[in-house]
């Protein structure tokens, strides 16, 4: 029984002395300093991201607004060369039908000499 | 609750307040001063990130504990590979360093304080970390088991054990410290 308490009694006091020898150590000198700089550091870097990020975004949106009124350019041209080949076919085919009809009219006159 | 209404986290402040508990926690979970003052950057770093998540000055305080308990964890494994990589021993190594403990504290520390300081560093990781925070940051055991997502029963045992292998370890000194005194 008094063993026991002569133990208990050097453990707590072996416990106090544990806490007395495990104090929290002075932090190295200019690690708080270290620390700011390169938490500043780290911080335009964060809004550096940011800002790239919205860059590519822009980037993307400007690129596809590029291509967007090219290909509306390129459709446009193409739809306006078919227009223009269709009309100077149509030309091509009136043309060729007042040739015919003037052609058939001089057949006609030449048939009525010949009788 | 009131608290966490009105805390204004200040990064400076916060950085002031716990870089000795936090550069302590990591070095003596660590054994290497080097490591320690790497890792306590990396975990206020860290929190500067974290900052606006945080909701109260104790939290804040509980965060910081936690994080360099992990990181010290992680520090210590990629130690570990490393050194078996090499070949060398860790512990060897670890408890040189302890040996080496700089005299910057010298008057601050009794030889016991140094010979403790030194034991520890041959303590089994999950004996040292429930020491450390039960002695340094005067955590009780159920605020170590959350804290180290372990058992009740796993972190007393770890507590005992730790405690009485140091305290074999130390009597040595002890006797010689009583002696001396």
């Amino acid at each position: 029984m008094e063993h026991n308490e002569m133990d208990n009694r050097d453990l707590a006091e072996f416990e106090q002395k544990l806490r007395l020898a495990m104090r929290h150590r002075e932090a190295p000198l200019g690690m708080k300093q270290r620390v700011l700089a390169r938490a500043r550091e780290r911080r335009p870097a964060r809004h550096g991201r940011w800002w790239m990020v919205k860059r590519i975004a822009a980037s993307v949106v400007l690129v596809a607004g590029i291509a967007g009124l090219w290909s509306g350019v390129t459709v446009y041209h193409q739809n306006e060369e078919r227009r223009k080949g269709e009309e100077a076919r149509q030309q091509v085919l009136t043309a060729m039908r007042i040739t015919n009809k003037t052609l058939d009219r001089v057949s006609d006159k030449l048939a009525d000499n010949g009788r | 609750m009131r608290e966490a209404l009105s805390w204004q986290p200040d990064f400076e402040e916060l950085v002031d307040q716990h870089q000795s508990m936090v550069f302590s926690l990591a070095w003596r979970l660590t054994g290497d001063r080097g490591l320690a003052e790497e890792l306590a950057q990396d975990v206020f770093l860290e929190l500067d990130r974290h900052l606006q998540r945080l909701g109260s000055a104790n939290h804040a305080r509980y965060w910081l504990r936690q994080v360099t308990l992990h990181r010290a964890a992680d520090a210590l494994r990629r130690k570990r590979a490393k050194a078996a990589s090499l070949g060398t021993d860790l512990w060897v190594e670890l408890e040189e360093r302890h040996v080496l403990v700089e005299p910057l504290d010298m008057d601050e520390y009794s030889p016991l304080g140094r010979r403790i300081e030194e034991l520890l560093a041959a303590l089994p990781d999950s004996q040292r970390a429930a020491i450390v925070l039960r002695y340094q940051e005067d955590m009780t055991p159920d605020e170590i088991a959350v804290m180290m997502q372990a058992p009740l029963a796993t972190v007393k045992s770890n507590l005992q054990r730790g405690l009485k292998l140091l305290r074999t370890k130390a009597s040595q000194t002890l006797k010689e410290f009583v002696r001396g005194t």
